[in-house]
């Protein structure tokens, strides 16, 4: 078994999580390419508006401060706000003639996948795009970092071998378990296996776990239930496992992945140019170097899509892992799936 | 009444105290339409001072009554429709949450012994009580309207602004935890227990990621206040105090946390 295996590796390096991408061979070949570093970029002048949605424990604004403090003749604008609500806002800003941001740095790319698709992202050159790992390659827009959807488990109450692989199996396991149907992350992940089972079939998966499933408001509660025993298992983004394992290292919390499938779904921060010229291009190259990309992983530990930079300390090779192939941008509609989710009684 | 207010001078002192502490971060908040006078406090005080004596005669037609006839000669519901009618209202709501509160708690102090049919000498301590937190809001807002005359305080805004920052966050948490109060003491429960849930998902949530890395079981103990102590005690209807001590308990741990943070960030590497 191809996740026994990379369990075995996560218990040996004491923590862990992983990475994304469909196809993992070309990912670990890239590997050895060097990402850019900032100092290889030039300087940023005059004036720049950003939107940007909420981030990861405010460490996008210290990378955001550390640009600001490199480029003294940037002029940089930020304006804040739930992610969806900003991409809503640049629609219609766009409907209304109105051009607010130049930039716009989104916590999911469901909400770049709105923006792109009322074709209000410039390309991105190609000498950009390339940095980026083979299959986080689009024209429009660039991943930042990413995130994996995981089943972290408590080794007391359960054992992997009782865990399916097939996410669509796992309401017929006798497993008690944790979600957070209002996190956008979940959400996101119907929204996956909508896309990749169907409605009927995600419809049936959603009633059969809710015979089993107990709620709660985040997914760091979920990984916290699961850690004291409060139900076996849950579903939730990798990084909460880490933190909490980097805070309380004999946390009784492992973590699981299901196979090509909606359950270890990789969904990604990204950034868009909205408006022409080198400056928001430019920009957006900051965020895509060797420092950035390597300060997300370390300080959030989040999976850095940069050819060449390396992984969170503690993560083993994502070579295991097998993420669906998906275009990350189709998460985008939400709405079908939150009208599902309350169909069903979830929300 | 200038001598209540030198006999509570000692209470007076540690409100304006607090307040003097909150004021450099007093985010903007509102229940409903504010007027802009909560930008010009100092050229408003004289009305805010006429409305505080107006409340407080109205407040005293309605106990008097009761005292002189009964419990069905009074419409007790008008002691909230006073306090809404007054600007001061908006005042001590945008600049003191914790006093605005304890009015509210106030006024359903009266409200209820009227109600309950007490003995009138319930009745008048309850009045006291209340008049005793008006007067401490007035000397409140006078302390503000200082710092706003000398462009220390922000403007009120309608719309809340986001935190940048890990502890600022933390900060609007507190603050959101201090708008739980003043919703349960207006008896609007399930308001209270929707702030509880929006300060959840898009403050404290945003902050536990990195918490939980300084101590797991603060993060545990916390996600519990926020899921589970704090919405139950309001669900259960526990008195005004029991619930303050809840929140009193969750800004503890607040703090606690915010000096957690404010230690490592000094650990944290540099972007560049």
């Amino acid at each position: 078994m191809q996740r026994r295996r990379f369990i075995q590796a996560l218990a040996t390096a004491g923590a862990f999580a992983s990475l994304p991408l469909a196809s993992l061979q070309s990912l670990a070949a890239e590997a050895v390419s060097q990402a850019v570093s900032v100092n290889d970029l030039p300087a940023l002048e005059g004036k720049l508006t950003l939107y940007l949605g909420r981030g990861e424990g405010g460490l996008y604004e210290n990378v955001l401060q550390a640009i600001r403090d490199r480029n003294p003749k940037l002029n940089l604008s930020v304006r804040r706000g739930p992610t969806a609500a900003l991409a809503n806002t640049l629609i219609a800003e766009a409907k209304a003639g109105v051009q607010g941001a130049d930039v716009f740095w989104a916590v999911d790319s469901g909400a770049i996948g709105l923006v792109t698709d009322a074709g209000l992202a410039q390309p991105l050159p190609k000498d950009l795009t390339g940095q980026l790992k083979s299959d986080f390659q689009y024209p429009s827009w660039s991943p930042v970092t990413g995130r994996i959807r995981t089943l972290p488990y408590n080794p007391d109450n359960v054992s992997l071998k009782q865990i399916p692989s097939d996410i669509m199996e796992l309401p017929d396991s006798d497993l008690a378990i944790g979600w957070a149907p209002a996190y956008a992350s979940f959400q996101s992940f119907i929204t996956a296996m909508r896309l990749l089972e169907g409605e009927k079939a995600t419809v049936d998966w959603l009633r059969r776990m809710k015979q089993r499933a107990k709620s709660y408001a985040g997914e760091l509660g979920v990984v916290m239930a699961v850690e004291r025993g409060e139900v076996d298992l849950g579903l939730a983004n990798h990084y909460y496992t880490l933190r909490l394992k980097s805070g309380k290292p004999d946390a009784r919390v492992e973590l699981a992945f299901t196979k090509a499938d909606a359950g270890c779904l990789v969904n990604a921060s990204g950034v868009l140019a909205l408006s022409e010229g080198e400056l928001p291009i430019n920009f957006i190259r900051y965020l895509l170097t060797r420092e950035v990309q390597s300060y997300l992983a370390s300080e959030a530990y989040e999976i850095p899509l940069v050819k060449g930079v390396e992984l969170p300390e503690g993560l083993p090779s994502f070579e295991h892992i097998s993420p669906p192939d998906m275009d990350l941008t189709r998460l985008a509609d939400l709405r079908p799936t939150l009208a599902l989710l309350r169909n069903v009684g979830i929300l | 009444m200038k001598h209540f207010f030198d006999s509570n001078r000692g209470v007076f002192s540690a409100a304006i105290l607090a307040l003097a502490a909150l004021l450099a971060t007093a985010p903007a908040m509102a229940n409903g339409p504010i007027g802009e006078h909560v930008n010009h406090l100092q050229s408003h005080l004289g009305d805010y001072t006429k409305d505080v004596e107006w409340f407080i005669g109205k407040v005293d037609a309605i106990v008097t009554t009761y005292d002189s006839k009964n419990s069905k000669a009074v419409k007790t519901d008008e002691l909230i429709d006073h306090w809404e009618e007054v600007d001061f209202h908006a005042a001590i709501e945008t600049n003191f949450v914790p006093l605005y509160a304890k009015i509210w708690q106030g006024i359903y102090g009266v409200k209820q012994s009227i109600d309950d049919k007490q003995p009138i000498a319930e009745v008048r301590k309850q009045q006291v009580t209340l008049e005793q937190a008006l007067w401490q809001s007035l000397g409140a807002i006078k302390l503000a309207a200082q710092f706003q005359e000398r462009g220390l305080l922000d403007a009120i805004k309608t719309t809340s602004s986001t935190p940048t920052t890990l502890t600022g966050a933390l900060d609007e948490v507190k603050h959101e935890l201090d708008r739980v109060m003043a919703k349960y003491a207006e008896k609007l429960a399930d308001e209270a227990i929707k702030i509880v849930h929006d300060t959840y998902l898009n403050l404290f949530e945003g902050v536990e990621g990195a918490l939980i890395e300084q101590d797991a079981d603060l993060v545990v103990a916390l996600e519990k206040d926020f899921n589970v102590t704090l919405p139950k005690a309001i669900e259960d209807g526990k008195s005004t105090e029991q619930v303050e001590q809840v929140v009193n308990d969750m800004k503890a741990k607040l703090n606690h946390a915010k000096d957690l943070l404010q230690a490592a960030k000094k650990e944290k590497k540099d972007v560049f």
